[in-house]
């Protein structure tokens, strides 16, 4: 947390298939969290490892190839105003991999139908509504079998339309070995006991604090 | 992060002990302070020359940046280059030819324009067109990249906004720049030719002409002609490409596009003069 004496203390950590649900309401601090989980912040002690390797430690190339391997939805959207949505979406698999342009798409428009979206948005970001922009952003996030997801308030204002191709995405990319942290930001899922968490925990300025849910 | 945690403290650096340790800690951070945009552009320098010959750095999305920035370079500034070219050709290049065959002086006519045209003014204009055309395109799409908080969401997914923004860019219009200069100078030339044939201030053919400018290069021309455009193009775009780096989240686009060109004009004068005493 640059600028900051104190920072949270956190101890988490997610083997290959959890889910871990976190109460966020702070979303300035559930961006922090999140670039904390991608390496992005420099610790004040402990260390923070991804695949077994510690972010601090690694090369800077060898850390961009390993950002590539992690699915994030960003809170703010993220997106470059100055290429339509589709680049977007393909912009971090056209750079970290070698895959065919052309799959790299027909795979995006596919996850792009099985969030609600007739194909892949073609427009400028500013010109796609905000409910296809959500959408949009977890197909970037689920597309090239990402190691670890990190969502960020995906929902946002459209629970009903999105939660359910939401948790199917998850539950398929937990199957293929992932793991997803959930950052629900004053979301009606952190309430929500059917939800599929294997853990869940609170963030607050304090850290992360794990929280037992009764059945 | 934009919120302050309740509770957080705000961390100042500790000073070191000892009076002469933190004299010269108050030194360095005063000295680094005036000179780190100097102190980054070196840096970038290197990292650019570095890491663009390695052909790892060149994966499709840089690929991708360049060809879209050099097109945007060459294509934006054209037609600039061009009408700025008939215009020096017009009011230099023909007045060189008729002032000088008036005098008697028709030999030194090669030297003149090698030393005015080609060295001096061909590098300075073209850097100009560029930092107008480009630069400052470049400091307002990664200026609203940084102040949006793009840069930082590129980097979270892998994606090195050195190697995503900043390379392809400055090779770009390092490339750019050579080409426009080299078009800058032709243009001109054959425009003064022209303009001189109808004042009736020239006896010999085209190719002649122009063989009599290439006869009148030095073998260092060779070499400080092309190394002004393309350090021109290069250090116009680092310079741009940095100040938008250097927004903060408060601040805007205008505000950026003032200190950049008054960066980029000071750097192309800078460039062009070291590298005239340098012959």
């Amino acid at each position: 947390m640059p600028g900051y004496m104190r920072m949270p203390v956190i101890t988490l950590q997610l083997m290959p298939g959890d889910l871990v649900l976190v109460d966020a309401p702070n979303s300035a601090l559930a961006a922090w969290f999140a670039d904390l989980c991608c390496g992005l912040v420099p610790l004040a002690g402990g260390a923070v490892r991804f695949l077994g390797r510690d972010w601090e430690s690694m090369p800077h190339h060898y850390a961009a190839a390993l950002r590539g391997r992690i699915g994030r939805v960003f809170a703010t959207g993220a997106w470059i105003e100055s290429l339509d949505v589709a680049t977007n979406i393909l912009l971090p698999q056209l750079h970290h991999t070698r895959r065919e342009a052309a799959a790299l798409r027909e795979k995006a428009a596919q996850l792009a139908r099985s969030f609600g979206l007739p194909g892949l948005p073609m427009e400028r970001p500013a010109n796609v509504p905000p409910e296809d922009c959500a959408r949009a952003a977890c197909v970037r996030a689920f597309l090239g079998e990402p190691a670890l997801l990190v969502l960020e308030s995906p929902l946002q204002e459209r629970r009903s339309e999105l939660l359910l191709p939401l948790l199917n995405a998850v539950a398929a990319a937990r199957n293929e070995g992932a793991a997803a942290i959930w950052l629900a930001d004053s979301d009606p899922v952190w309430g929500d006991r059917s939800f599929p968490a294997t853990s869940r925990f609170r963030l607050s300025d304090q850290g992360l604090a794990p929280v037992r849910r009764s059945a | 992060m934009s919120e302050m945690p309740e509770g957080a403290a705000v961390l100042t650096a500790a000073e070191p002990r000892g009076r002469i340790r933190r004299t010269l800690w108050r030194l360095g951070q005063a000295t680094r302070e005036c000179f780190s945009f100097l102190l980054m552009l070196a840096s970038l320098s290197f990292g650019v020359a570095r890491d663009a010959v390695r052909p790892a750095t060149w994966r499709r999305t840089v690929r991708f940046e360049f060809r879209r920035a050099l097109h945007q370079a060459i294509a934006g500034g054209l037609s600039a280059t061009l009408v700025t070219a008939i215009l020096i050709g017009l009011a230099m290049v023909s007045q060189a030819l008729y002032w000088l065959g008036v005098a008697g002086q028709r030999d030194l006519l090669g030297s003149i324009l090698v030393t005015v045209l080609v060295r001096e003014l061909a590098p300075l204009l073209v850097g100009l067109i560029l930092l107008g055309r480009s630069g400052m395109v470049m400091i307002s799409e990664i200026g609203a990249l940084q102040i949006g908080g793009q840069v930082r969401s590129l980097e979270a997914q892998g994606l090195d906004p050195f190697q995503l923004l900043l390379l392809p860019r400055v090779c770009a219009l390092a490339t750019a720049s050579f080409t426009l200069g080299v078009i800058f100078v032709l243009t001109a030339l054959v425009t003064g030719y022209i303009a001189g044939s109808l004042l009736g201030a020239v006896q010999v053919s085209l190719l002649s002409f122009l063989n009599r400018v290439l006869l009148a290069m030095s073998a260092a021309d060779f070499v400080v002609v092309p190394g002004k455009m393309v350090s021109i193009g290069f250090l116009v775009a680092l310079t741009a490409s940095l100040t938008g780096f250097a927004a903060k989240p408060r601040d805007d686009v205008t505000r950026l596009l003032p200190i950049g060109f008054t960066r980029g004009v000071v750097t192309i004068l800078l460039t062009s003069i070291v590298l005239s005493l340098a012959v």
